[in-house]
């Protein structure tokens, strides 16, 4: 099964995925575990899961013949840059404005 | 998880001369971008600019001014999108101007990111998943008044 690749918004446009994540956040689960809490097919589950593990939102490790799902910081982190990416662009230009204000003041 | 902009600015000028940095088109210009606005509610403006071949988001803001009171508070909803078509955003920018003696107290609010909108108001348990994630962001945040 090919896994698309979607950004971090596009993974947690997913009412599953969210619940998914929100079940994670309160512990590691293996993917049985957490397949139990939802009514969809196993292999619907695991390509959730790799969705998200793709876009960096949770890691998968082998522990015996589990596979471990932990929530990881690096989806996250985009969805962050975007809130960023205007804080910075309105650091720059109000320090802009304040400049030509105060320019202007002392002529 | 930090869901709107948020800054404050203090300038020594008056709400008046301030507000005409948010309000005339040439003097916008001059510290934002080129435009056409007006201050007349519904009245439907640009933001242009060129975005730098390597950048994320598509030429220009599509505005529409939401609130004019002369020399305290302007809104304007803040429309923008990536350049692959494959996210766009609608957001609220709100400037309110409040006079401190002959100076200014200039706050701006940038937020109701409709792309953030789902997951931050739409599902009950989402925050508790970001707590971790939250105590990183306030280290790096509160640094925003400046003299």
């Amino acid at each position: 099964m090919t896994t698309p690749s979607l950004d971090a918004f596009q993974v947690i446009a997913d009412p599953s995925r969210r619940r998914m994540m929100h079940l994670l956040s309160k512990d590691s689960m293996t993917i049985n575990a957490l397949a139990k809490n939802f009514d969809m097919s196993r292999p619907a589950v695991s390509k959730h899961i790799k969705i998200m593990c793709s876009a960096g939102f949770i890691s998968i490790t082998d522990i015996g013949r589990e596979r471990y799902c932990t929530l990881k910081q690096d989806g996250f982190q985009e969805l962050q840059d975007f809130i960023d990416y205007f804080d910075k662009f309105w650091t720059n230009k109000l320090s802009k404005l304040q400049s030509i204000l105060d320019d202007r003041s002392k002529k | 998880m930090q869901k709107e902009i948020k800054r404050t600015w203090h300038f020594k000028q008056s709400p008046k001369e301030v507000w005409e940095y948010l309000t005339k088109p040439e003097l916008i210009e001059q510290w934002l971008m080129k435009n056409d606005f007006q201050p007349i509610v519904g009245h439907k403006f640009r933001f242009s600019f060129t975005s730098k071949p390597e950048g994320t988001y598509r030429d220009g803001v599509d505005c529409e001014v939401l609130e004019v009171k002369p020399f305290s508070k302007l809104s304007y909803s803040w429309n923008g999108g990536t350049k692959d078509g494959s996210r766009t955003f609608n957001s609220i920018v709100m400037w309110t101007l409040t006079p401190k003696g002959n100076e200014t107290q200039l706050e701006l609010q940038h937020n109701r990111f409709t792309v953030l909108e789902d997951l931050l108001t739409h599902s009950d348990g989402w925050n508790s998943c970001l707590k971790r994630f939250e105590e990183q962001i306030n280290t790096i945040r509160n640094d925003n008044t400046k003299p």
